[in-house]
């Protein structure tokens, strides 16, 4: 990056008569100018497929007798016919009702112990805290399909490691991949991965709390514990608030837990996440009509719930701002 | 300085990746391109490509799966389909219709009588096009571990009774073991034994289509297993699992009805097992007759897209008819060729290596592959097979239900047929 | 302030200075051991790495002991699956590997620009349309991605640029979630009134991001790097739907390729994960580069000149 330690403004005095209005006018332009690559590509890559999967949304294919050859098909105007039948799909609120029973799980516990990890981290007393960094975000890198692979296998009661040490204890080993536990197990696998991300996140920004703050703590006496509660969760608000809002998303539209456990029990149906059936009817069923449907519906649900959340934790902040 | 040189370091990589793609020699031959996921096809390819230089051939590798059906459908409607396509048989009619594939009739006029009717009537879809050529298919098989059959004095079952029998004293001798497993994670399988007892789950009638899932035929095959595994004489778990791996390898599951490609797999699932394992016909439900259902197999297809119809259809024919392809087809692929003629020939007559105690092992396949039943697929299979997965993957959680899971099958997939605007009775 | 944001604490109360060495200075005040803390980290570190573990040791097994032989039990065959995977293609393995360097690192860092960019305008002006900029692109995140590959094909179509890298590259350099975290991190890190101060001094707006700004979020910004990086290393959807040419395949996307050769091969379990175990290195390799940038003393010289 940029050179460091080169005295900002040098170049001043030169400059200085250019005048205070003109600096004025460059000072309100530039911002746009900064968010000009985000606007073009977020036009390009965001609003222009969200348009278009719209679009798709209220279109459907229409078949012509057996639909096979030339003119066996075509794309025909579909009104809200596929938003009615999204809503309607009993099977794609109960896996709205699944995936928010696995979010209440995954959430909570996953931003819990990555505030508490990130805590550890930024804690001199505490060590090893080099290789407890690299471990614990070491997950993150690993690609879906190998994690599956792995917790599948850690799963299977016939297999499993587990087993062997549950019952070498002499206490009875569930099966994982059935009933309640199937939750537990699922949600397991989305902690494991991305406990390491979002406790990375949130030491990113504990690093960046100044010196002089911990300084003042100290000299007031302040314990550990109480610096670690009283200043420095309060500083990284705006980290938790972030994690809180992007896993909140992330949970919503589940995906690779489930389908990636899927062929090892006879308890997950393919389409046990709103986003498994949104993937099942574009990628295997080939209905991407009904697919874009679905996926606005879960769009906006996702949207107020996140952005509900967004707008609460602003609130909170802004009372307490007024408190002060 | 850096910053300038990154940029254009950055700017160089960018026109060179956009530029990459169009850089073929014009040498006036024509260029197609293949989309095939079997392995070591390039090599055959190469074998067309050295005999004929104005058609150049190039493979491009992909991984096979529901997926890569909207790949192609995805790619044809933007104009960037490939010219050949390798597609599984239950994939045509959804290829066809989304008018991927084209119809080669007039190309490849003659070439029907290289392969059995039952199979070749799968990429007519029963009708007078035809939308692809045959490639290889998987004729269903009993494949058992013989030293354990003998060892527990079982004979090889030749009708379905028998084999409820077979499983039944099997569990008597070593409550442990299981003669095999009901998995509700492939419906092909399922399709398969169908098949057998004369399931034509889509057909065409002059212009409309039948579902006919949840049919007499349907309900014998679903009736049957769930005695077995409601009476927990086969096990309820899926197949391709570390742990269905570990059963067969353990020898707790001893037999697997699977296609003429499962030794293969065998090899990978239950290592310690070499040798030990013989293949037999499928048990029959009319004792005495010889018929068999289909797990797997695939075809060649021409798109719609390719400039070159008349080239790509040469090839097709070629790949899948020629003896020296075919013998190349079997050797470097592995795959079992559907053209008849190969089934008896030269590369075909030794046994896989991890069947070599069974060396009539590719005589016994082409008797079973004579009577397989024609297959009857339609244009929303991967509809089909998911609502196979969830209802049948529920109901052998329960050990119950399976009459109720066939019709839950035949409602879903007429459903959608319907929906879309199909003529279609069930 | 009418902000609608969680950033406005941060906002007002900018820190001046970064902290000084924590990580291996100290040297005041004699630095004391908390055991149970460690031990819980360490736990935690257990958890995470249990797993991987047995990837790694998976890795060491010949195919004929994948699946039968203790889990946790190292096997004999590493040696040979590494070179069984060099075999495989002419090497194409490596070609993939290279591919994936190529779309992460080059990706990675645009995005990261961009995000910097975007962070840095949206945490430090004030402009109208500010907040509704913000909220318009994380509500870009709300659509599933799942649904956004076949449009995007199909607009890259129209410009003929599917089955080139480019197609895997340009959707990926917009991240919501780096701008997000630039953004906060900018927040936190870039004094307001230094910028203020800059300006007064006569230093166009391009002149104070790069000299003052950018120093100063270079911790942040490597968060980002590393997040894109991994998220574009780990990508399968989209480079599945734009390529079709393999020797333009990402890592995951050819070993996507080995796990499904058609019903009548079986999936090639020890290639797969042993090219898993080597594709997980790389990024061990870059987390291990990048995290030094976490420890802020190496910038504080920049910040108090």
């Amino acid at each position: 990056m940029s050179a460091p330690g080169r005295a900002p403004g040098a170049e001043a005095p030169a400059r200085r008569r250019g005048g205070a209005s003109a600096r004025a006018t460059s000072a309100r332009l530039a911002p746009y100018g900064f968010l000009a690559p985000t606007a073009a590509l977020f036009a390009l890559f965001f609003a222009l497929p969200i348009g278009y999967a719209l679009y798709l949304s209220v279109r459907k294919v229409q078949i012509v007798g057996l639909g096979l050859g030339p003119d066996g098909r075509e794309e025909v105007w579909a009104g809200l016919a596929n938003y009615r039948r999204a809503l309607t799909d009993s099977e794609l609120l109960a896996g709205a009702l699944r995936v928010l029973g696995y979010g209440a799980i995954v959430v909570p516990v996953m931003l819990g112990l990555a505030l508490f990890f990130a805590l550890l981290l930024d804690d001199e007393r505490v060590r090893g805290r080099r290789f407890g960094r690299l471990t614990i975000f070491l997950p993150y890198a690993v690609p879906g399909v190998i994690a599956a692979l792995l917790w599948g296998f850690l799963y299977l009661p016939s297999v499993s490691p587990l087993t062997d040490a549950l019952e070498a204890v002499g206490l009875p080993a569930p099966d994982l991949l059935d009933g309640a536990p199937l939750f537990g197990a699922l949600a397991n696998i989305a902690i494991w991965g991305g406990t390491g991300f979002n406790m990375i996140v949130i030491y990113t920004a504990l690093r960046a709390i100044p010196a002089e703050v911990h300084e003042a703590a100290r000299l007031d006496g302040c314990t550990p514990l109480q610096t670690a509660l009283r200043i420095k969760i309060p500083m990284v608000l705006p980290s938790l608030v972030l994690t809180f809002f992007f896993s909140i998303i992330a949970t919503l539209q589940v995906f690779n837990e489930p389908t990636t456990l899927r062929p090892l029990t006879n308890s997950l149906s393919t389409t046990w996440s709103p986003l498994m059936k949104v993937y099942e009817d574009a990628f295997t069923g080939g209905d991407i009509h009904a697919a874009a449907a679905t996926a606005v519906v879960i769009a906006l649900v996702t949207l107020v719930l996140s952005f509900g959340f967004l707008r609460l934790a602003t609130a909170r902040d802004r009372r307490e701002e007024n408190a002060r | 300085m850096r910053h300038r040189a990154t940029a254009t370091c950055v700017a160089t990589l960018l026109t060179a990746t956009a530029l990459g793609g169009c850089g073929a020699a014009d040498d006036g031959a024509v260029r197609l391109t293949y989309w095939a996921w079997a392995p070591g096809m390039e090599e055959v390819v190469e074998l067309w490509n050295e005999a004929n230089p104005d058609v150049q051939v190039t493979v491009k590798k992909q991984a096979s799966g529901d997926e890569l059906v909207t790949k192609t459908v995805t790619a044809a409607q933007a104009g960037t389909a490939p010219d050949l396509v390798q597609a599984e048989y239950q994939a045509l009619p959804t290829l066809a219709s989304n008018n991927v594939t084209a119809d080669i009739s007039a190309e490849v006029a003659g070439v029907e009588d290289a392969f059995t009717p039952a199979v070749w009537q799968q990429v007519t879809l029963g009708t007078d096009a035809v939308y692809a050529l045959p490639q290889d298919s998987g004729p269903l098989l009993f494949f058992y571990r013989a030293d354990l059959f003998e060892e527990f004095g079982l004979s090889v079952p030749e009708t379905w009774d028998e084999f409820a029998e077979t499983a039944r004293a099997l569990r008597e001798i070593d409550p442990d073991r299981r003669l095999t497993t009901f998995s509700a994670n492939d419906a092909g399988l399922f399709a398969g034994l169908a098949q057998q007892a004369g399931a034509q789950w889509w057909t065409t009638e002059t212009d409309r289509w039948r579902v006919a899932i949840d049919d007499e035929a349907g309900r014998r095959v679903s009736a049957f297993w769930e005695e077995l595994v409601a009476e927990e004489l086969v096990d309820n778990q899926p197949m391709y699992t570390p742990a269905w791996n570990q059963a067969l390898n353990e020898g707790r599951q001893i037999a697997w009805i699977s296609g003429v490609w499962a030794p293969g797999t065998l090899a990978t699932a239950a290592p310690d097992t070499e040798g030990t394992w013989e293949a037999a016909p499928l048990p029959q439900w009319e004792p005495g007759a010889n018929v068999t259902g289909s797990w797997g197999g695939s075809t060649t297809a021409v798109t719609t897209d390719s400039e070159h119809r008349a080239e790509a259809a040469e090839f097709a024919v070629w790949l899948n008819t020629d003896p020296e392809a075919l013998t190349a087809l079997v050797q470097t692929c592995g795959i079992y060729p559907a053209a008849t003629a190969a089934q008896t020939g030269e590369a075909l007559a030794a046994p896989p290596p991890f069947l070599a105690n069974q060396p009539e092992f590719y005589e016994t396949v082409a008797e079973v592959a004579e009577g397989a039943a024609p297959a009857a697929w339609g244009p929303n299979v991967t509809v089909a097979y998911s609502a196979f997965n969830n209802a049948f993957g529920a109901a052998a959680g329960r050990r119950a239900g399976f009459e109720e899971a066939l019709a839950e099958m035949q409602q879903t997939t007429f459903d959608d047929m319907d929906r879309l605007g199909f003529e279609v009775v069930q | 302030m009418s902000t609608a944001s969680p950033l406005n604490t941060v906002d007002a109360a900018s820190p001046a200075n970064a902290r000084p060495a924590s990580e291996g200075g100290g040297a005041r005040r004699p630095r004391r051991f908390a055991p149970l803390p460690t031990a819980a980290l360490l736990l935690g570190a257990l958890y995470c790495l249990l797993p991987v573990a047995w990837v790694a040791i998976a890795a060491t097994k010949a195919g004929d002991e994948l699946f039968s032989t203790f889990t946790f039990a190292p096997g004999s065959g590493l040696w040979e699956n590494v070179s069984d995977l060099h075999g495989y293609r002419d090497g194409i393995y490596w070609r993939w590997m290279v591919n994936s360097a190529l779309y992460a690192g080059l990706g990675a860092l645009l995005s990261c620009a961009v995000s910097a960019l975007g962070g840095y305008a949206l945490a430090l002006y004030r402009f109208p349309g500010r907040e509704t900029i913000f909220n318009v692109l994380l509500a870009g995140v709300l659509m599933p991605p799942v649904i956004l590959a076949v449009p995007q094909y199909l607009l890259l179509a129209e410009v003929d640029l599917t089955d080139s890298r480019l197609a895997v590259l340009l959707p990926v350099l917009l991240s919501p979630y780096g701008i997000y975290l630039a953004r906060i991190y900018a927040a936190a890190a870039v004094p307001a009134d230094v910028v203020e101060a800059a300006r007064m001094d006569g230093s166009g707006e391009w002149r104070i991001f790069r000299s003052i700004a950018l120093p100063m979020m270079l911790p942040g910004l490597v968060t980002v790097f590393l997040f894109q990086f991994v998220a574009i290393w780990n990508n399968f959807l989209l480079p599945y739907i734009m390529l079709s040419d393999d020797e333009k395949f990402p890592l995951t996307l050819g070993l996507f390729t080995l796990l499904n050769q058609g019903s009548t091969t079986p999936a090639l379990y020890t290639l797969v994960i042993t090219g898993a175990l080597l594709a997980v290195l790389p990024l061990i390799a870059l987390f291990l580069l990048v995290q030094r940038f976490w420890s802020l003393d190496l910038l504080s010289g920049a910040v108090k000149s």
